[in-house]
């Protein structure tokens, strides 16, 4: 098949000599060609002649200027060291430092047990980070750092780069390393007293770590069988969603229901479904200073303030003595009556 | 003023004075809308309390008998809001929260092959960051000769490609691994959605940059509070990868990756990075999060896919479908959505009586590589309870596996590229169901 049917934009002459200027560079590709090729079948071509139209016209390019239209600036080493942050299994990407299990322990209850949970087990819907050890062949694996992830560089790119969730690229490096090292910890695969390092996290041997293959589809092969391709009296439903009940179908099974007189069901706590959507991920466990729903203590001398002080600082954000509350926590779709709602389902459960 | 032309004034007053000669019910929302033209401005659609059968024939309806809205009372249009159930939606228990979660496409409203913008399904890991483009930057640096820093100007004046493809995420079915239980189409088949999309092909930008000898994968990243990585290998970024800053038309949406993203056709849309604010080119691939610990694929040994990129051969039918059953027997033209990540789909069957025969369906509208393809299959319904299903060929031949097939080889735990033969079981009632089959 050629690249034009195959459904790319016709190479034309810039890429040619990309490609005549790359063959070389092909040489580690067959990965990719593997996870691209397609099944070599009875040859077919489309039945179908479809012109795509808004492929028919591309601007040729300037020939004196083939490969430089000499557009933007150099990008500079300093520009590059600001945003350059990716780290590969080879640990190139590293910046230096280091961190301690015992400092990551801290950190790790600070910033991430809220949602990871205090051993990695992960609360509610969140990730589970630790354990799993043996789960991938059975039914419902956890795939966790330990069990399933192949490299310690992907941890400390990912912890480095987006967390804590509510606080993305705010760790210090060394705070990256102690984190990673408590939780290669709870993952059981260094000990107690094991400092992370530049140097020594690209040695740190991942079990899953021979446990990926590239893709090796298609991998079925089906017919298309146009008559009597199976027995009729054979066939079984196994399966039925409407059983399970799980999915919202309201919007098209709606009418009829509040066709009835039960419309005007008024839910009798708005503001807790805003909480679980919108504060519980600080909220619940303290992130970033936040006041704990339940604690009476953190919250006695912020109900003092008064309603409407604290629906203030929750839907206009308030730098405060032991955090920051973000506008509307960072959720600014919500409206100012569904934060006050929330404000006030917070305060109900945090008082005597 | 010539005379007989009447003064603005005065159709002021034939405006109040026609108002008063409307029904009653009508008159407020006439003069709502007539009065606009006086400049006030986004008085917003009224819905006038009108017996409906006043609208029917031999009625004349009010909207006939009245002014509508005058230019730009929206400047930006917005549907019908008869239209206000046509919405993307979630399912709230699939993610911890609604920040790193996903939203579908409402499927079984839509025509053609093109998704609105405001209908896209929306996948996050860490929120809808708002970029102003003056402040975005593209950087484009490792293995190359110049590196390089574009501003969205610069990347505007490179010459563009439009060009109509599909995006959808791996993980869309794959919640049906185990069993049915997304009971519409929207959540069975909505992570996926086909627009135009406007950029420069990644190919133009590393010529531009030069690449130096060894260069063999590209890392995108997003300027996003994920900072969304993956690695892409160069084979695809040579081939029809593009950077996009346009869909439909209009500059990207902000749920859609504005001001700039990349575009990898027919691969998995977590490829296609959103808010795209740099590309690396090195030897080898970099194994980032979303690469390993998600969108891997687990076998039954314990084994896992990786780089599994490619969307495979997929079809469903939009019409029945749960959202939209039947009313009454009769003539019904049966529609539905074909697409391949590897090209053009050359055909599609039908079967009505759950795989035992198949019918050939008609392709309708343009047949575009790894874009979605409208079929069509007119029906009479004679009230009998039916086993409805699509099954798609595309232009390699390969032809849509059935779920059977697909969980011999890889088991139920794989959760991504689930792309089998979909099954809708139709009541006499008319009414459709999500269900599975043997």
């Amino acid at each position: 098949m050629s690249r034009s049917t195959s459904g790319g934009f016709s190479p034309g002459h810039i890429l040619a000599g990309v490609l005549g200027l790359l063959c070389v560079g092909f040489a580690p590709l067959t990965m990719a060609a593997d996870a691209t090729r397609v099944p070599e079948g009875p040859s077919i071509g489309p039945d179908v002649a479809a012109v795509e139209i808004s492929l028919a016209f591309r601007p040729k390019p300037d020939p004196q200027r083939v490969g430089y239209y000499g557009f933007g600036e150099t990008a500079t080493p300093a520009m590059i060291a600001g945003w350059d942050i990716d780290v590969r299994p080879d640990g190139r990407g590293l910046p230096p430092g280091s961190g301690s299990v015992a400092d990551g322990e801290g950190l790790y209850e600070e910033k991430c047990a809220a949602c990871h949970g205090t051993f990695g087990e992960g609360e509610g819907r969140w990730p589970m980070i630790a354990g799993g050890f043996d789960t991938l062949t059975e039914s419902r694996p956890e795939k966790t750092v330990g069990s399933y992830w192949p490299y310690a560089s992907t941890l400390w790119d990912y912890v480095h780069r987006t967390m804590p969730f509510y606080e993305p690229q705010s760790l210090a490096d060394d705070e990256v390393y102690a984190i990673v090292a408590y939780v290669l910890y709870l993952n059981d695969l260094v000990e107690e007293d094991f400092v992370l390092t530049r140097a020594n996290l690209a040695t740190i041997e991942m079990p899953n770590r021979e446990g990926f293959f590239v893709d090796p589809r298609p991998d079925v092969r089906n017919v298309a069988c146009m008559e009597d391709c199976k027995d009729p009296k054979k066939i079984r439903i196994t399966g039925d969603s409407t059983e399970l009940g799980v999915t919202p179908v309201e919007h098209f099974k709606g009418e009829a229901e509040t066709a009835g007189a039960t419309a005007a069901v008024v839910d009798p706590n708005p503001g807790q479904k805003v909480y679980q959507q919108a504060c519980a991920t600080c909220h619940k466990g303290g992130l970033a200073g936040a006041p704990i729903v339940g604690d009476q203590t953190q919250w006695r001398s912020r109900m003092a303030q008064g309603m409407d002080v604290l629906a203030d600082h929750a839907i206009n954000g308030y730098q405060g003595s032991v955090g920051y509350m973000p506008p509307k926590g960072g959720q600014v779709q919500l409206t100012d009556d569904e934060v006050t709602a929330a404000v006030r389902y917070m305060i109900e459960n945090s008082s005597d | 003023m010539s005379k007989g032309r009447p003064e603005p004034a005065d159709i002021l007053s034939l405006v109040a004075e026609k108002a008063n000669s409307l029904p009653l019910p009508e008159r407020r929302a006439f003069l709502l809308r007539g009065l606009a033209l006086a400049g006030a401005a986004a008085a917003g659609p009224v819905l006038a309390a009108v017996d409906p059968d006043d609208a029917l024939p031999p009625n004349i309806p009010p909207w006939t008998r009245s002014l509508g809205r005058g230019v730009v009372t929206v400047p930006y249009g917005v549907p019908s809001e008869f239209e206000a159930n046509v919405i993307r939606r979630t399912v709230p228990w699939l993610t911890a929260n609604n920040i790193s979660s996903i939203s579908f496409t409402p499927l079984p409203e839509l025509k053609g092959i093109i998704t609105p913008n405001g209908l896209v399904f929306e996948r996050y890991h860490a929120g809808v960051p708002d970029i102003d483009p003056d402040q975005h930057r593209l950087m484009i640096h490792g293995m190359v000769e110049r590196p390089l820093v574009l501003t969205m100007n610069d990347l505007m004046r490179f010459p563009s490609v439009s060009v109509i493809r599909f995006i959808e995420c791996p993980a869309n079915g794959g919640m049906e691994w185990r069993g049915a239980q997304m009971e519409a189409l929207q959540f069975t088949h909505g992570m996926l959605s086909c627009c135009e999309w406007t950029g420069v092909p990644l190919s133009v930008l590393l010529e531009e940059v030069g690449l130096k000898k060894g260069a063999a994968w590209i890392l995108a990243e997003g300027a996003d509070g994920a900072a969304m990585t993956r690695s892409i290998p160069l084979e695809k970024a040579l081939d029809d990868t593009l950077v996009v800053y346009a869909q439909n038309g209009e500059a990207l949406r902000p749920e859609q990756g504005y001001p700039v993203r990349l575009l990898n056709p027919g691969w998995e849309g977590n490829t296609s990075v959103k808010w795209l604010r740099r590309l690396e080119i090195g030897d080898q691939p970099w194994y980032q999060r979303e690469e390993t610990s998600k969108y891997t694929d687990l076998m039954p040994d314990g084994r896992a896919r990786k780089f599994s990129f490619t969307q495979e051969t997929n079809s469903v039918i939009t019409f029945p479908c749960p959202e939209k059953p039947l009313t009454q027997r009769g003539r019904y033209e049966i529609e539905g959505l074909a697409w391949s990540g590897r090209g053009r789909i050359r055909s599609v069957d039908i079967s009505l009586d759950g795989g035992v025969n198949w019918r050939r369906a008609e392709l309708k509208g343009l047949v575009l590589p790894k874009a979605l393809t409208r079929f069509s299959f007119m029906w009479d319904w004679d009230g009998s309870p039916a086993l409805l299903q699509s099954r798609a060929i595309d232009e390699t031949g390969y032809v849509q596996p059935t779920l059977t097939q697909l969980r011999a080889v890889r088991g139920v735990e794989s959760i991504y590229h689930k792309n089998s033969i979909h099954t809708w079981r139709l009541a006499e009632t008319g009414e459709v169901t999500n269900v599975q089959i043997d």
